[in-house]
């Protein structure tokens, strides 16, 4: 008991050091001790005060809640699926948001900055929308993933289609967008990440025993009083509405929901309760850390975001084929 | 004894094969029932279709009625089945590396209202569960890692916190060794709750279970006690083989063996009744 305590304790306190110091990493140099003068009281210097709450704690708090989402979003899906490769992203999430991101920037030039989230977001929700009905029309459980990665090239292929006779200019914007960023994101966009966070996390929180349930098969789940369709449904349909989100805010940003569960499992524990809340803690200060590594590594620019978690998960994804194939 | 089940004229067609034909019995309180028959006779589905998995009992296929305490079973909410059925399944395997507590926590389920968190009440009756079974010592060990018959007792277990009325279960002695099958059987034997599940091996069914159905082709062809069931001219019938009963001289049970044609006459080599 005391044990897990002091783990859960250090994550905690690990998550909420990792925010401060993180304020303090970009262009403009800011020491700790004025950081929290600011916090404090108020900044001596108006850029400084500007620096840190409009554009630095909106950007590491948006990192927190969507590191926080994938992770969870991984987390469940593979638990529900009881597929450990399962992600949001192979459920076509990121391809519709994509297809939806592109239609956006093609045909309205203007307002971009309300109708790119909200067009991604009403393509992953389509992408999903096909996803279920499909595995609906098989009812099998293993083929969901199958139809969501063939769903994903299906969108990916419209959209590389419309992008090849695009204006350039969009085109290009689309291709930013796509690698992910966390450049732009407002306080607001953080509201509304968290908003539906919580509304995931409590209900994740209602149903673990449910989902637990799943985890020794659909048969053994149904026997114990489990609607295992419905269940699997609702929480397909939380992952989607997370994800979808995060993505229109900050871009594709690949493999976090994949490989932070895969950490938690070996550190915590595999039933739902243990893997959310760890998931949710280390998926945050993971993906907080990638964003200070994003905007501080080159001088001048930023690497997107979605480049350094694909290339530290492909990495990561090997280590556990080479992991496994040494257990066996 | 008073009747806690009650099937009546129970069919389930798929197309043209009837799976399940007009099959009647009632499952008494604290009976240890076994359905035998060879493979394909109906035996799991039978088990599907009487505690109504997968709410099978309302599909336009099947028809006739399960009735538990004098109420139809599809009048019971999921919740409520589970409160009355602890079902024991075939296939019983994680990729992820659950503990024995955590499958033991399942069992709770049914019992628990959402947002719930395990109470010292709960831990106890897991602790005795698991005292039960003689799998105390394994408690924080990987499921996964458990021999075939170590599993089969922690989901017997997880059944016993389930706290239902009804143990079900398909096949428990499945690809277990001779010594796991008895120790399985034996321990569902003494549990003293009722106790409904399908046995491959004749010779364990008649051991362990007061009364036998014998299922052929989806109908019910005997029902009674094991000395009564294990009728030699019947048992030939349905698997094909000449077979012989006899009682076993240590237990006092009737024992079955089968006989192929060739093997018979030259009277040496015989097949045992569990060979699949």
């Amino acid at each position: 008991m005391s044990k897990a305590f002091t783990l859960w304790g250090a994550l905690t306190l690990m998550l909420i050091l990792s925010v401060i110091s993180a304020i303090t990493f970009g262009p403009a140099d800011i020491k700790s001790s004025e950081l929290i003068t600011c916090l404090i009281s108020s900044c001596q210097s108006q850029v400084t005060n500007v620096v840190i709450w409009q554009v630095r704690i909106p950007r590491v708090l948006v990192a927190l809640v969507a590191g926080m989402g994938l992770a969870i979003a991984g987390a469940i899906l593979q638990n529900t699926t009881r597929n450990p490769l399962a992600d949001p992203y192979l459920f076509g999430i990121v391809s519709g948001a994509g297809l939806g991101a592109t239609i956006a920037n093609i045909s309205l030039a203007d307002n971009l900055s309300i109708a790119l989230p909200l067009a991604a977001f009403l393509g992953a929700l389509f992408s999903v929308i096909i996803v279920v009905f499909i595995a609906k029309v098989l009812q099998r459980m293993e083929q969901l993933l199958l139809a969501g990665v063939a769903v994903s090239f299906m969108l990916a292929a419209v959209t590389q289609f419309i992008l090849y006779f695009g204006e350039p200019f969009a085109t290009n914007r689309v291709i930013f967008w796509l690698m992910g960023s966390l450049a732009r994101v407002e306080m607001s966009n953080f509201y509304v990440i968290a908003s539906i966070l919580l509304i995931a996390i409590f209900t994740v929180i209602a149903f673990h025993r449910q989902i637990d349930a799943l985890l020794l098969g659909d048969e053994s789940a149904a026997s114990l009083g489990v609607d295992v369709d419905k269940l699997r449904l609702l929480m397909l349909g939380i992952c989607a509405a997370l994800t979808a989100t995060i993505v229109a805010y900050c871009g594709g940003i690949g493999f976090v929901g994949l490989m932070i569960p895969h950490i938690v499992r070996q550190l915590i524990g595999v039933t739902t309760l243990k893997l959310i809340i760890g998931s949710a803690l280390i998926g945050a200060i993971f993906l907080i850390w990638v964003d200070v590594i994003a905007r501080s590594s080159l001088p001048h620019a930023e690497i997107p975001i979605g480049i350094i978690t694909s290339a530290l998960g492909s990495i990561f994804f090997l280590f556990i084929m080479y992991r496994s194939r040494a257990m066996n | 004894m008073s009747a806690l089940l009650k099937i009546s004229q129970l069919s389930w067609q798929v197309q043209t094969k009837a799976i399940l034909k007009d099959i009647n019995f009632t499952v008494n309180k604290g009976e240890v029932l076994g359905i035998i028959g060879p493979n394909g006779a109906g035996k799991t589905s039978l088990l599907r279709c009487l505690t109504n998995q997968a709410n099978m009992l309302n599909q336009t296929n099947v028809s006739g009625s399960v009735q538990l305490k004098n109420t139809h079973l599809t009048q019971y909410s999921a919740k409520e089945l589970a409160q009355h059925f602890a079902l024991v399944m075939q296939k019983n395997d994680s990729i992820f590396a659950l503990s024995v507590l955590d499958v033991m926590k399942m069992g709770l389920l049914p019992h628990k209202s959402l947002f719930s968190i395990d109470s010292d009440h709960d831990r106890a009756q897991i602790a005795l569960a698991l005292e039960k079974v003689g799998l105390i010592h394994l408690v924080n060990t990987a499921f996964n890692l458990l021999s075939g018959g170590e599993q089969q007792r922690v989901l017997i277990a997880r059944a016993l916190v389930q706290a239902s009325q009804i143990l079900v279960l398909d096949e428990p002695t499945n690809h277990l060794d001779v010594y796991y099958q008895h120790q399985v059987l034996q321990l569902v034997n003494k549990l003293n709750i009722t106790v409904i599940m399908t046995v491959h091996d004749l010779n364990l069914a008649s051991l362990y279970c007061q009364r036998l159905l014998l299922l052929n082709k989806g109908e019910l062809i005997l029902d009674g006690t094991p000395k009564a069931v294990l009728n030699s001219e019947t048992l030939s019938q349905v698997f094909g083989l000449p077979c012989q009963q006899s009682t076993d001289e240590i237990t006092g049970a009737t024992q079955v063996s089968f006989y192929l044609k060739d093997s018979h006459q030259q009277g040496s080599q015989s097949l045992e009744s569990d060979n699949e």
